[in-house]
C-alpha cells in the first residue's frame, strides 16, 4: 500500500461500483408502486424515454469531471466552478449523506427481514402487519440492525477502492442471482393461476394514461432518482477510474443496469402480487414501503413448492433487498469519506467519522416518531419520512450544479476565445461553435472513449436539463400545494414551507462556509480558539489545500478550469507551495491514500 | 258469542241498549250487508282469518256511538241546518263547561274601524248567521271578547279554527266537523275507555296504521268494510278506532278550538231544500252538479228574491264562490272569469267560481281606490300595507271569517290567534295547502306545510299536494289565512262525491276524524311541531354503507337511499345530492410514509326515485333513490360518498351517513375493474423493452471488453 494513488482495478470493478450505487431499494420497492400506479406499460414508455434524456447524460458528465477533477465532489465543484462554488459540491456531499442518515435505517429493516425470514418468521401463518409494528415499535430492534448496517458498510470501504470493488463484485452478482431465482419462482406463481396477469399488465401501455403529463413526470423522477443521477455518486467512483476507461460506454451501461435490474424486480414483485392478492393493483400502487415488508413476505409466503421453497422465496428476496440497499449505502459513505480524504483526512479516520456521524445521525429516523397510521393500523417512521420528504429533492440542486459547471465551462471557453481572437459582443453563432460544445470536446470524448458522443447531448444539457428540471420542481412544489393540507404551515412535517426552512438553512451555512472553511482555513492567531476566534477576528485565513487522487498515467490538465490554477490544488504525492507565514504541517497517517510527501 | 249469550239473558239495565238497537236496525243490517254479501265467494277462497264480531263489541261493529241521539247524530243520515244547529245547542247546553255556541258575531267596531252588526253576518237570502261553538275547558271562566260574544278567551291557548261547508253541496264537510263534536263533547274528561270492546284501550290511534293489527287479523272478506279498495286502510274497521281519551282532554283543556260547521247557510239550505232536494245523493252529483256557492243576488235588475221570479235560477249569474271571496291575491285572474267583478264572461264553468263584486271604496280614505291590493306588498309606496283592496270579503260569510279571525286576539299581541287553520271541503280525496294563487311557486314554509300534509295524508290515505297543483286559483280561504295571517292551513277534499250516500257518511266521517285533531294539536306552534318531526322522519332514512354497495363489473356504480316517501324531499340538485369523491393514491408519494391520497373536491350527483321500496330504519316502507357515480373501470383507490337531502324550501339539508351512523362520509375501496390487457401485445412490448435494456445493456458490456471493437458512432473524422 505504498502506492500514492487508489485505483480499480479494472472496468468490471468500475462498473460493478457504480452499477452497487445506483441499484437500491427504489428499483425493488419504488419501481413495481410507480408501474402499478401509471397504467403498468405505459409507465414504461417514459421511464425507457427519460433513461437517454435525463440518466445517461447527466452521469455521463458526472464520470467526466470527477475524471478530470480526481477529487470528492467538494474538489470538483472548485475546480470546475471556481473557489467561490465550492460549497456546491458541499450541498452534494450532504444531501448524500443526509439520505444516508436514514437509508442506513432502512438498510437494517432490509436486513432483519432477511435474517427473520432465514428463522422462519414469515411464513403464511404471521400477520404481518403485526410483525412489521412490533419491529418497528422497538427502537432497540431497529437501531440494531442500522447499527449493523453501519458496520457492514464501514468495513467494505475500510480499505479503499479496491476493497469497494470487491465487496460491490460479490454483492452484485449475488443480488442477480437472488433475484433471477425470485423471478422464476414468481413467474411459476404467475402461471399457476393461468393467466400470467401480472406480466401482462405491467407490459401493457393502456393509451389514457400515455395521455397524462403525470405519467411523464412521474417516469422521469423515476429515472432520475433510480439510476442515481446527479447524485455525485459517479462523481466519486470516478475518481478512481483508470486512464483508458471512458466514460459514456460505464455510464450507459450503469444505467442500463439499473433498469434491468428494475425491470426483473418489477416484473417479480407485480407477478407474485397478481397471482395471490385479490385486488392486486391497489396493492401494488396503494402503498410506499408497505407493500415490500407487508404485502410481499405474504405473497412470497404462498410461493408454490412447499415452505422450504417458500422460506427460501422470502429470504432470497430480502436478501436481495439487503444487498441492493448495501451497496448504495456503500457508496453515500464513500461520497462523504472521498471529501475528507480529498482535504488530507486520514482515510480511516475519515470511514469512522462518516460511519459514526451517519449512525448517531439515523438514530432520531430510527427510533423517533414511531406513528400509527390510523386508517390501516401500519405503523410508519414519521421522523425518517420527514427526513426523506426535506432531502429528497435536494437531489435536485446537486443534478444543476453539475449542469452548472457544464454552462460555466462552455461560457468560459467562449470568453477565452473571444479574447484570442479578439472578437467583442456576444454572437450566437460564436457561442454555438465554440463555447457549447467545448466541455463535450475537452472532457467527454477525450480520445480513449469507446463512444463518441454527438451534439445530442449538449442539447440535452443546454435545453433539456433545464426544462426537466423545472418540470419536476415545479411538480413537486405544486403536487405538494394540491395534495397536502396546509402546505405553507412551518410546522406541518410534510409541507413546503419545512423544506424550503431546511434547504435554505442548509444553503446560507454552506455559502457562508465557502470562504472560511472549503477554500481557505481559519487560522486562529489570538488567545481564543475556532470557532470563538470569527467573533473577535483575531485569525487569519490559510488556503486550505486540495488532493487530486490522480492514478498512474492518467494525469490530465485542470489549468484552463475557473478554479484550475490555484497553486494549493495538487496532486496527491506533489509538494504543497510554500506559505508566507508558517509551513504547512499535516498530521500524516500510514494508510492515507492522499499522502503527502 | 259472548255477547249473543248476555244479551238474551233478561236484564233491565238493557233496555235501552235493545231499544237502540231496534231502532238502528236498518242502519245496522245496511252497514253489515256489503260485507255479509259480497265477500261470500272470497270467504271460500280464504278460510282463516277472524270475524269482526269475534274481536271487537256490536256496537263497535255496527257503528252504533256512543252518545246516542238520533239517525243523523248517528251519522247514518244527513243533517239539515237546522237538525245541526238544534244538536249544537243541545250539546252546548249539556256541556255547559267546555262548550259554548254562537251565531254569528255579535258586532262592534272591527279591526278595520267599520261598525259591524249581527245583521253583517246573516246570510243574504235566508238571513241566517252561521252557528258555531268554541270548545275549550272552562268555556265560561276566560277573558270575554265582547265582539265575538265569546267568555272562552285565555292568552296562553292556542286557538284553531275549524270550518266546514264554504260550498253548500259539499254535504260532508259539515258532517264531518258535527262528527268531531261530538266525539269531543263525549270523550272530554274520560281515560282508558276501550271504544272497541277489544278488551285493549287506547291501542290504535290516528295515523292510518292498523297499529294493533285487529283488522289484518280478520278474514280478508271483512278488512275492505269501507269499500274503498284498501283493506285494513283508513276508515276501515279495525284502523284508529281506538284512540286515547286523555289525549281529546288534553287537547280541549289547552287550546281554543272555533268550530264552524257549516258556513254557507244560505248555500246549503238552497241546496237542500230547492236546487237538489233532501235526496240529492240520489242523482243530483250527476247532471246539474249541486249548489256552490252562496245566494248573492247578482241580477243586474236589483235585489229579488232567490229563486229569482225575473229570471231562471243562475242565469243572472247568483252567488258568490266563498272559497274565492277571501282577499289575498283577489282580483288576480287566475281560476276565475277574466274580468274582475264581473260574473258571466268567457268560459261558463266560471260561473261556479265567481269570486265576488269589484270593491268600490277607498278603504284608506286618500282619494284613490284599489291602489293596494291585499298581498303583504306596499303597492303604493305610502307605508300602509295592503290597505285599499280591489275586493273580496264582500260577503256576510267571509266577512264572518275575516272578523272572527281579526277581532281574535287574545294576548294582544296585534296578529291574529290562529296560527293553525281547517277548511273542510270535498270531494276527491286531497289534502291540500297554500300556495293556491300561483303556478310553480311554494311558500317559504313549503317543507313544513308539506310535512304536516304529509302526515295528514298518511292518517287518511288522502293525496297530499300544493293547492295549486290540483288547480291554482285565487282567494281561496287557505291563501288569506296563510298569506295575511301566517297560519299553516290545510284544505281537505273529502270522498268522492258531493253528496254521499247516507250509509257512507259514517265511515267517511271516521276516516277524517283524525285531520281536525291533528290540527287542534299542532296549533301550539306548527312549524316547530313539522321541523321536529322531519328530524324524527330523516332519522329514519339510510344510505347504503359500502358494503351494501353492489360494484358491478364493469360500468358506474350505483349509491342507494331509503327515503321516506312523505319526507319533503326537494328534487333541486344543489339540495339533495350524493356527495362523492374518488380518492386515488397519490401517485408521486413519499417512499416510506403510510399510503399519501389525493384529495380532490366533492362531486355531485343528483337523486332519481327508482320506484323500488325499501325499509326503513324503523321498518316501515320507504321508497329508493338511487344516484350514479361514474368511475372508470381502470381506477384504483377510495370511494367517499355521502347524501344530502335537502327539503323543499331549502330549511333543511340532512346528510348521511350521520353521526351515529359513524361519520361524515362512507368510503369504498374500488378495485381495478378492467382487464389487465392483451397478452400478445405484452409479449411484443416485453420484447421491445428487454431489447432496448438488456439488449443495450450485453451490447455495451461487449463494446466495452472488446478492446478491437470500434468507436460507437464517430463521425467520419471526428475522432483525433
Amino acid at each position: 500500500m505504498n502506492s500514492s494513488s487508489d485505483e480499480f482495478s479494472g472496468r468490471l470493478g468500475l462498473i460493478f461500483a457504480t452499477i452497487g450505487a445506483a441499484i437500491g431499494t427504489g428499483n425493488i420497492w419504488r419501481f413495481p408502486r410507480m408501474v402499478g400506479a401509471n397504467g403498468g406499460g405505459s409507465f414504461l414508455v417514459p421511464w425507457l424515454i427519460f433513461l437517454f434524456l435525463w440518466s445517461i447524460p447527466l452521469v455521463v458528465a458526472e464520470f467526466a469531471l470527477g475524471k478530470r477533477s480526481r477529487t470528492g465532489t467538494v474538489g470538483t465543484f472548485r475546480i470546475f466552478n471556481g473557489p467561490k462554488f465550492a460549497w456546491m459540491g458541499l450541498w452534494t456531499a450532504w444531501i448524500s449523506t443526509a439520505i444516508g442518515f436514514y437509508y442506513a435505517v432502512v438498510t437494517g429493516w432490509c436486513i432483519n427481514y432477511f435474517q427473520s425470514a432465514v428463522r422462519g418468521g414469515l411464513g403464511s401463518d404471521v400477520d404481518t402487519t403485526e410483525v412489521w409494528n412490533t419491529f418497528l415499535q422497538d427502537p432497540s430492534q431497529v437501531i440494531m440492525f442500522q447499527a449493523l448496517a453501519v458496520l457492514i458498510t464501514m468495513a467494505a470501504i475500510w480499505k479503499g477502492a479496491k476493497a469497494i470493488e470487491k465487496v460491490n463484485v460479490i454483492l452484485m452478482v449475488s443480488l442477480f442471482i437472488l433475484l433471477f431465482s425470485a423471478l422464476f419462482l414468481a413467474f411459476v406463481m404467475d402461471m399457476n393461476d393461468g393467466s400470467l396477469d401480472g406480466f401482462v399488465y405491467m407490459f401493457s401501455i393502456q393509451p389514457e394514461y400515455l395521455l397524462e403529463p403525470e405519467t411523464w413526470i412521474n417516469g422521469l423522477s423515476q429515472s432520475a432518482w433510480s439510476c442515481s443521477a446527479g447524485m455525485g455518486m459517479a462523481i466519486t467512483y470516478s475518481v478512481y477510474m483508470r486512464k483508458d476507461e471512458d466514460t459514456t460506454l460505464n455510464a450507459a451501461t450503469m444505467c442500463l443496469a439499473n433498469n434491468s435490474i428494475s425491470i426483473i424486480a418489477g416484473l417479480t414483485v407485480m407477478m407474485a402480487v397478481f397471482s395471490v392478492v385479490d385486488d392486486p393493483l391497489s396493492a401494488v400502487s396503494g402503498g410506499s414501503s408497505a407493500i415490500t415488508f407487508l404485502v410481499l413476505p405474504e405473497v412470497f409466503a404462498q410461493a408454490p413448492g412447499g415452505p422450504v421453497v417458500q422460506l427460501a422465496m422470502v429470504a432470497m428476496f430480502f436478501l436481495a433487498l439487503s444487498f441492493a440497499a448495501l451497496t448504495s449505502m456503500i457508496s453515500t459513505v464513500e461520497l462523504c469519506v472521498r471529501n475528507f480524504v480529498d482535504h488530507g483526512v486520514n482515510r480511516e479516520k475519515a470511514v469512522g467519522l462518516t460511519s459514526v456521524a451517519i449512525f448517531l445521525f439515523g438514530i432520531p429516523s430510527a427510533a423517533t416518531w414511531i406513528l400509527v397510521d390510523e386508517s390501516t393500523g401500519v405503523a410508519f417512521p414519521q421522523f425518517l419520512e420527514v427526513q426523506d420528504h426535506i432531502w429528497g429533492y435536494g437531489l435536485m440542486f446537486s443534478g444543476l450544479f453539475i449542469a452548472y459547471a457544464i454552462w460555466k465551462y462552455g461560457w468560459s471557453r467562449y470568453k477565452a476565445w473571444q479574447a484570442e481572437n479578439d472578437v467583442e459582443g456576444f454572437s450566437m453563432r460564436d457561442y454555438l461553435d465554440h463555447g457549447v460544445s467545448s466541455f463535450r470536446d475537452d472532457f467527454i470524448n477525450t480520445g480513449d472513449n469507446d463512444w463518441w458522443i454527438g451534439k445530442w447531448w449538449d442539447y440535452i444539457m443546454y435545453l433539456g436539463f433545464p426544462i426537466m428540471f423545472v418540470v419536476l420542481m415545479g411538480t413537486f412544489f405544486l403536487d405538494m400545494l394540491a395534495t397536502v393540507e396546509d402546505p405553507w404551515n412551518p410546522t406541518n412535517p410534510k409541507g413546503i414551507t419545512i423544506i424550503l426552512i431546511f434547504w435554505g438553512i442548509t444553503a446560507f451555512l454552506f455559502i457562508s462556509m465557502n470562504r472560511l472553511m472549503l477554500v481557505n482555513k481559519v487560522v486562529p492567531t489570538g488567545k481564543s480558539g475556532f470557532p470563538m476566534c470569527l467573533l473577535s477576528g483575531e485569525y487569519v485565513l490559510e488556503p486550505r489545500p486540495l488532493f487530486r487522487n490522480v492514478p498512474e498515467g492518467a494525469d490530465v490538465p485542470i489549468d484552463t478550469l475557473p478554479g484550475g490554477q490555484d497553486p494549493f490544488i495538487v496532486k496527491v504525492g506533489d509538494p504543497l507551495p510554500e506559505l508566507e507565514n508558517q509551513p504547512f504541517v499535516v498530521s500524516g497517517g500510514s494508510v492515507m491514500d492522499a499522502e503527502i510527501v | 258469542m259472548e255477547e249473543a249469550k248476555r244479551a238474551t239473558r233478561p236484564n233491565p239495565a238493557r233496555g235501552l241498549r235493545i231499544r237502540l238497537t231496534c231502532l238502528l236496525l236498518p242502519f245496522m243490517l245496511s252497514v253489515v250487508a256489503p260485507a255479509a254479501i259480497a265477500p261470500a265467494v272470497l270467504a271460500q277462497e280464504e278460510e282463516s282469518g277472524m270475524s269482526p264480531d269475534e274481536i271487537w263489541s256490536p256496537e263497535y261493529v255496527n257503528q252504533v256511538y256512543p252518545w246516542g241521539g238520533d239517525e243523523k247524530a248517528q251519522f247514518s243520515e244527513y243533517h239539515d241546518y237546522f237538525s245541526m244547529k238544534n244538536r249544537m245547542q243541545f250539546l252546548a247546553d249539556s256541556n255547559p263547561d267546555i262548550l259554548s255556541f254562537h251565531e254569528g258575531l255579535l258586532g262592534g267596531v272591527n279591526a278595520r274601524g267599520n261598525q259591524m252588526t249581527l245583521d253583517d253576518y246573516k246570510g243574504w237570502h235566508y238571513r241566517h248567521p252561521s252557528p258555531w261553538v268554541k270548545i275549550t275547558a272552562n268555556v265560561q271562566g276566560g277573558d270575554y271578547n265582547e265582539f265575538n260574544d265569546d267568555s272562552g278567551n285565555y292568552p296562553d291557548r292556542p286557538d284553531v279554527m275549524l270550518v266546514g261547508a264554504h260550498h253548500s253541496r259539499e254535504w260532508m264537510s259539515y258532517e264531518v266537523p258535527m262528527f268531531f263534536l261530538e266525539t269531543v263533547v263525549h270523550y272530554y274528561g274520560e281515560a282508558g275507555i276501550d271504544n272497541d270492546g277489544d278488551g285493549l284501550v287506547d291501542e290504535d290511534g290516528w295515523d292510518g296504521v292498523d297499529n294493533d293489527g285487529d283488522c289484518t287479523s280478520l278474514n280478508a272478506s271483512f278488512q275492505d268494510s269501507n269499500g274503498d279498495g284498501t283493506p285494513c286502510g283508513p276508515g276501515d274497521l279495525g284502523v284508529d278506532e281506538d284512540f286515547s281519551e286523555q289525549f281529546i282532554t288534553d287537547m280541549i283543556d289547552t287550546r281554543e278550538i272555533y268550530l264552524i260547521p257549516m258556513l254557507n247557510v244560505d248555500g246549503v239550505r238552497y241546496d237542500r231544500e230547492e236546487f237538489c232536494g233532501e235526496q240529492a245523493y240520489d242523482g243530483c252529483d250527476s247532471g246539474s252538479p249541486g249548489w256552490r256557492k252562496n245566494l248573492r243576488d247578482n241580477t243586474i235588475t236589483g235585489v229579488t228574491p232567490i229563486p229569482d221570479t225575473d229570471e231562471e235560477v243562475n242565469e243572472g249569474c247568483d252567488g258568490v264562490d266563498l272559497n274565492r271571496n277571501y282577499q289575498f291575491e283577489w282580483g288576480l285572474l287566475i281560476g276565475v272569469s277574466p274580468v274582475p267583478g264581473v260574473c258571466t264572461f268567457g268560459d261558463p264553468d266560471l260561473v261556479q267560481t265567481y269570486p265576488g263584486p269589484l270593491d268600490t271604496v277607498d278603504n284608506d280614505g286618500d282619494g284613490r281606490i284599489n291602489e293596494d291590493h291585499v298581498d303583504g306588498v306596499d303597492d303604493d309606496g305610502d307605508g300602509l300595507i295592503d290597505e285599499d283592496w280591489i275586493g273580496g270579503n264582500s260577503e256576510p260569510e267571509t266577512k264572518f271569517i275575516q272578523d272572527l279571525t281579526e277581532m281574535n286576539d287574545d294576548n294582544g299581541d296585534g296578529a291574529s290567534d290562529f296560527k293553525a287553520t281547517l277548511s273542510w271541503h270535498s270531494y276527491s280525496e286531497l289534502v291540500l295547502w297554500p300556495w293556491g294563487h300561483c303556478n310553480d311557486c311554494q311558500t317559504v314554509d313549503d317543507e313544513y306545510l308539506v310535512y304536516h300534509g304529509f302526515v295528514m295524508g298518511e292518517m287518511t290515505d288522502y293525496e297530499p299536494m300544493q293547492s295549486s297543483d290540483l288547480y291554482p286559483t285565487q282567494g281561496d280561504f287557505c291563501d288569506w289565512h296563510y298569506g295575511v295571517h301566517q297560519s299553516y292551513c290545510y284544505t281537505i277534499e273529502i270522498g268522492n262525491t258531493f253528496h254521499e250516500q247516507p250509509d257512507d257518511i259514517a265511515h267517511i266521517a271516521v276516516r277524517n276524524l283524525g285531520i281536525p285533531f291533528y290540527m287542534v294539536e299542532i296549533a301550539d306552534d306548527p312549524r316547530f311541531r313539522a321541523v321536529h318531526g322531519i328530524e324524527n322522519m330523516s332519522a329514519r332514512h339510510w344510505i347504503q354503507t359500502p358494503s351494501e354497495v353492489n360494484v358491478p363489473e364493469k360500468g358506474d356504480i350505483h349509491i342507494d337511499l331509503c327515503l321516506d316517501p312523505y319526507f319533503p324531499f326537494s328534487t333541486q340538485e344543489d339540495r339533495s345530492h350524493l356527495s362523492w369523491r374518488f380518492v386515488e393514491p397519490n401517485r408521486q408519494q413519499d417512499d416510506y410514509g403510510p399510503t399519501e391520497w389525493r384529495l380532490v373536491p366533492w362531486e355531485k350527483a343528483p337523486f332519481t326515485a327508482s320506484g323500488a321500496d325499501c325499509q326503513l330504519k324503523d321498518g316501515t316502507n320507504g321508497t329508493v333513490l338511487t344516484s350514479t357515480v361514474p368511475i372508470p373501470d381502470t381506477s384504483v383507490g377510495k370511494l367517499q360518498y355521502r347524501a344530502q337531502l335537502g327539503t323543499t324550501n331549502g330549511a333543511f339539508p340532512f346528510t348521511y351517513p350521520t353521526i351515529e351512523d359513524g361519520g361524515n362520509y362512507y368510503e369504498l375501496t374500488m378495485p381495478y375493474r378492467a382487464g389487465f390487457g392483451s397478452a400478445i401485445l405484452s409479449v411484443l412490448m416485453f420484447a421491445f423493452i428487454a431489447g432496448v435494456v438488456w439488449g443495450g445493456l450485453a451490447f455495451l458490456l461487449r463494446t466495452m471488453l472488446d478492446e478491437d471493437a470500434p468507436v460507437l458512432s464517430l463521425p467520419p473524422g471526428g475522432h483525433e
